[in-house]
């Protein structure tokens, strides 16, 4: 590991050597922030706050081409994936999310899309200084300026950046642009810590969750289940934004002859979902689904991989259009243990 | 793309087809072989496993395998005319082509039960799965004490695989009990639900291992009263179904607790269901 | 608001016996969040609230309920919901019985009468949220915003919430029990947004939508929201035929879009919840007024306000304008 430093004079000659490489940065849509891909002659401001739409279709594409076919013929092309990309300011949570997540795809049998799209991406992070109201990344293993899943992590230390390189991939990309660096001296990594110490501060939120894993099962007919999933609509909002769901849906879309066969994100949270074609539901009602979406991701998961499926981003909580809290659940769930 | 795309299908050519029951949701087998040699030889299933079946441009479903490796280099499934898949599906005649995927699931465990008495217990279309151990158990009849089997449907015309039971009820050591809901006139056998034949029957729970599979009210009462003659939960094997996209363990449609049935499933044994929160659900 | 009275009134209408619970809102878990919350007996209903922070329509549970198979021997619970509402709220009700949606003798409406809403978003713009769930009230005119022990006037022209600036019905147009007196309905704004989009040429609309719809994720809280989509069999749901593909695109967005837009043509009731909820910030509201506009001014009808009409979509008129029939 190495620590450079940008000043922030150089931030858009640093922006200038990296558009021509696929780099996509944080941008707001409206008053939604997501990640889209920076074009040439643009230099993304990286603010505070995390961005609504979490990164996660950047390695697992809200619709993605699995093969394209004729109809009437058997011959199946897949897509190809082929061009690297660089993935600027993602958040230190949304990347441990991408490890938690390489886990599922590549147990048992690759899964070739997802771990194509994780191979061809540099992740470079950018530690918190503003956590939002609803983060509670400390609470599971994160924190603002955790480097797991990261390639490189810059720290914002006011009229410059740190860059941390983490793995070869991040040392590849500093030493394209190492004339615009210079070695980070032991003050700013002081610096560094301080900001990091101050930001871990500010984190407001937070979730207990020892014994969850181990006591979910013994709550499964808990009366908190049905409290919790009252006013619970079924949207897909919860899952669809949290950067550890990864279900989906696989289907053939045909527009003349020319035809495909693709996945799109799916939602546990959807009546469909686990709908039988005779009509049978094994989840029949909100209750179940919202129990399992927690199971899931404190239990299920955790008994797999050995990893709670969250990382504290709080997206579930900022966007439910009814205030369903996760935090709050799991706040029960620890009281009713 | 990696060279290995496990979503990718092989191309099988549809070789036979017949009806095995009839009615809107009418049951239809068909055997269907690969048209690639490799495939063919290397394709190796075990009794229990399943498949990723389809026609490209329509989609894909998981389908029971219902052949035993042992018959030879084809698959035959046998497929419930439900949704849009198998709606699809049924218009398959021979010459025509199915996409194939797999297989699937871990499998009956058969060879860890050599020596044993083997009872199986199924329902309706819940013979599928239970047909390739039927098959396998025949094709090494010394391995096994023998076999029974207590098959039932809601009327004659409901049960799947007719023309195979009668020989079997000859062979020595291989018995099969047919059952229907309500008598008809010309039906030799019993009549009644196959809970309370698998009682009558009252079969010793010594040595043996009984797979059930069919409709889930058949088989709560069914494990009911296996557990009345004596069965232990290992001596309980059945299969699980849910929704399922990919087949190898991804797009967490099928999750029952923390399984997901098309890896860790299809097949469990009572024992290890009966912990399965979402099981029965 | 008198809340002590809205509680009151609420704890005698859940211990009656042909009453299951009562549907109405709380103090949400932080911030401006405020929390529907089912009622089932009377302490319960010491948690209500009615705030200009009460944005949401809970005429959307009536219909959300799921209906599982019962157990042999057991009965359904036939006991009535009941519902606060807004004046909005309400016509979501009264649009639901004139469908057949619901059963009139099913609900007990308490109505509330609203002096409007806040924008939650413009507020936490100019006052950032806190962990700690803040309290907003009416105060004559304008709200105050009390956090931490701090009282700040919020200018109502400033403040108040975009479908409210439009409301024409505050009171509610039914109900079985009022809390609170009538409030005098206000000067309606002009509706910019809808004339912001009229004004542009075809081009214009295209290029605007594409960019609004191209943002869709397909996560259907705007149709989950909707009190009106209450379909079991929802069409954009169906796979077999699949009408609109499950693929995330501006092609299929659209179709799903418009495809709500044109179902709820002279049944949206303009709560403005499928705009609150929708994550990618896309003005569906523009789109559902601009229908409800045009069902106004060329049929002169409006949803929702009267139990006795006649559905919009299921009638006729021999002299219907046809005018724009191509």
């Amino acid at each position: 590991m190495s620590a450079m430093l940008l000043n922030k004079e150089k931030w858009p000659e640093f922006i200038g050597k990296l558009t021509g490489k696929n780099l996509w940065a944080p941008k707001l849509e409206g008053e939604a922030m997501r990640f889209a891909p920076v074009a040439e002659d643009e230099v993304p401001e990286l603010t505070d706050g995390n961005t609504r739409i979490p990164p996660k279709n950047i390695v697992f594409p809200q619709t993605e081409t699995m093969y394209r076919f004729q109809l009437g013929d058997f011959e199946m092309k897949e897509p190809e994936l082929k061009e690297e990309m660089i993935l600027l300011g993602i958040r230190p949570c949304d990347a441990r999310a991408m490890v938690i997540v390489d886990k599922l795809f590549s147990w048992d049998v690759d899964d070739p899309y997802y771990l194509k799209r994780r191979e061809l991406v540099t992740l470079v992070g950018l530690a918190c200084s503003e956590p939002g109201l609803n983060c509670f990344c400390t609470s599971l293993g994160g924190g603002p300026a955790s480097t797991e899943g990261l390639d490189l992590l810059m720290v914002d230390l006011g009229d410059s950046y740190l860059l941390e390189t983490i793995t070869p991939k991040g040392e590849a990309l500093v030493s394209e642009v190492s004339e615009l660096l210079i070695e980070a001296d032991t003050e700013k990594i002081k610096m560094k810590k301080k900001m990091v110490s101050e930001s871990e501060g500010k984190i407001k939120r937070s979730v207990d969750h020892k014994g969850i894993p181990e006591g979910l099962p013994g709550l499964w007919e808990d009366p908190l289940w049905k409290s919790v999933s009252a006013s619970c609509l079924g949207c897909g909002t919860c899952t669809y934004l949290c950067p550890t769901c990864h279900c989906f849906d696989i289907q053939d879309e045909t527009e003349g002859f020319e035809a495909r066969r693709c996945r799109m994100w799916d939602s546990c949270m959807f009546e469909e979902y686990t709908l039988h074609t005779s009509g049978h539901n094994p989840r029949p009602t909100r209750r179940e689904r919202t129990r399992n979406r927690i199971n899931h991701k404190y239990n299920y998961y955790v008994d797999k991989f050995d990893v709670i499926a969250c990382v504290g981003c709080g997206r579930c909580i900022n966007l439910c259009p009814v205030n369903i809290d996760i935090v709050e659940i799991l706040r029960q769930v620890k009281e009713a243990l | 793309m990696t060279a290995e795309n496990p979503y990718i299908p092989y191309t099988a050519t549809v070789e036979e087809t017949w009806y095995e029951t009839g009615g809107d949701r009418c049951i239809k087998t068909f055997k269907v072989v690969f048209d690639d040699e490799d495939v063919r030889t290397n394709w190796n299933h075990r009794p229990g496993q399943c498949a990723m079946i389809g026609i490209l441009g329509v989609g894909e479903s998981m389908i029971s395998i219902s052949c035993s490796p042992t018959e030879g280099e084809f698959l035959r499934f046998s497929v419930m005319k439900m949704g849009k898949v198998t709606q699809a599906l049924h218009q398959l005649e021979p010459g025509d082509k199915m996409m194939v995927r797999g297989p699937y699931g871990n499998s009956f465990p058969v060879d860890d039960w050599h020596g044993k008495q083997i009872l199986t217990v199924g329902g309706g279309v819940g013979q599928a799965p239970l047909r390739p151990v039927v098959e396998y158990v025949k094709a090494n009849r010394d391995k096994y004490a023998g076999l029974t089997m207590i098959y039932g449907a809601r009327t004659s015309g409901d049960l799947c695989f007719k023309g195979e039971f009668e020989e079997m009820s000859k062979s020595d050591g291989l018995s099969c009990h047919l059952t229907i809901d309500v008598e008809e006139e010309g039906w030799g056998h019993n009549v009644g639900f196959v809970p309370q034949m698998l009682l009558d029957l009252n079969p010793s729970p010594e040595d043996t291992i009984v797979i059930t599979c069919g409709p889930p009210i058949m088989i709560r009462f069914v494990l009911e009263n296996l557990k009345k003659l004596g069965f232990a939960d290992e001596q309980i094997y059945t299969t699980l179904e849910n929704r399922m996209k990919c087949g190898i363990g991804k797009c967490g449609r099928c999750n029952a607790g923390g399984m997901y049935v098309c890896k860790d499933g299809p097949v469990f044994s009572y024992a290890v269901l009966k912990d399965i929160p979402e099981a029965f659900a | 608001m008198d809340l002590e009275q809205l509680r009151k009134t609420a704890a005698e209408v859940v211990v009656r016996e042909d009453v299951k619970y009562l549907i109405g809102w709380k103090q949400g878990s932080y911030g401006y969040r405020v929390a529907p919350v089912f009622v089932e007996d009377a302490s319960g209903a010491a948690e209500l609230l009615f705030s200009p922070l009460c944005t949401a329509n809970l005429a959307t549970y009536l219909t959300l309920v799921e209906k599982t198979p019962l157990p042999r021997g057991q009965e359904a619970d036939k006991r009535k919901v009941a519902l606060l509402v807004k004046g909005c709220d309400s016509r979501a009700v009264t649009q639901l019985i004139v469908e057949h949606g619901i059963n009139r003798d099913q609900v007990i409406v308490v109505g509330c009468p609203c002096p409007g809403v806040v924008d939650t978003e413009k507020l936490a713009e100019k006052y950032p949220e806190q962990g700690k769930p803040a309290e907003v009230e009416w105060n004559g005119e304008n709200f105050v915003l009390l956090c931490d022990d701090k009282e700040t006037e919020l200018p109502r022209d400033q403040f108040l919430a975009e479908k409210c600036r439009l409301c024409r019905h505050p009171n509610p147009v039914i109900s079985d029990i009022t809390v609170g007196e009538p409030v005098e309905p206000w000067t309606l704004a002009d509706d910019n947004g809808v004339e912001e989009i009229e004004g542009k040429n075809l081009e214009e609309r295209q290029a605007y939508w594409e960019e609004q719809f191209s943002k869709c994720i397909r996560c259907y809280s705007c149709r989950n929201v909707c009190p009106l989509c209450y379909c079991q069999d929802c069409i954009l749901d169906r796979l077999n035929p699949t009408w609109v593909n499950r693929a995330v695109n501006f092609s299929e967005n659209t179709a799903f879009n418009i495809a709500r837009a044109f179902h709820l043509a002279g049944r949206c009731i303009e709560c403005g919840e499928c705009e609150r909820v929708c994550p990618a910030n896309i003005p569906l509201g523009k789109l559902n007024r601009k229908m409800a506009r045009e069902v106004r001014d060329k049929y002169g009808f409006e949803p929702g306000v009267d139990p006795e009409a006649e559905p919009f979509q299921a009638s006729f008129k021999p002299d219907d304008p046809e005018d724009f029939i191509l």
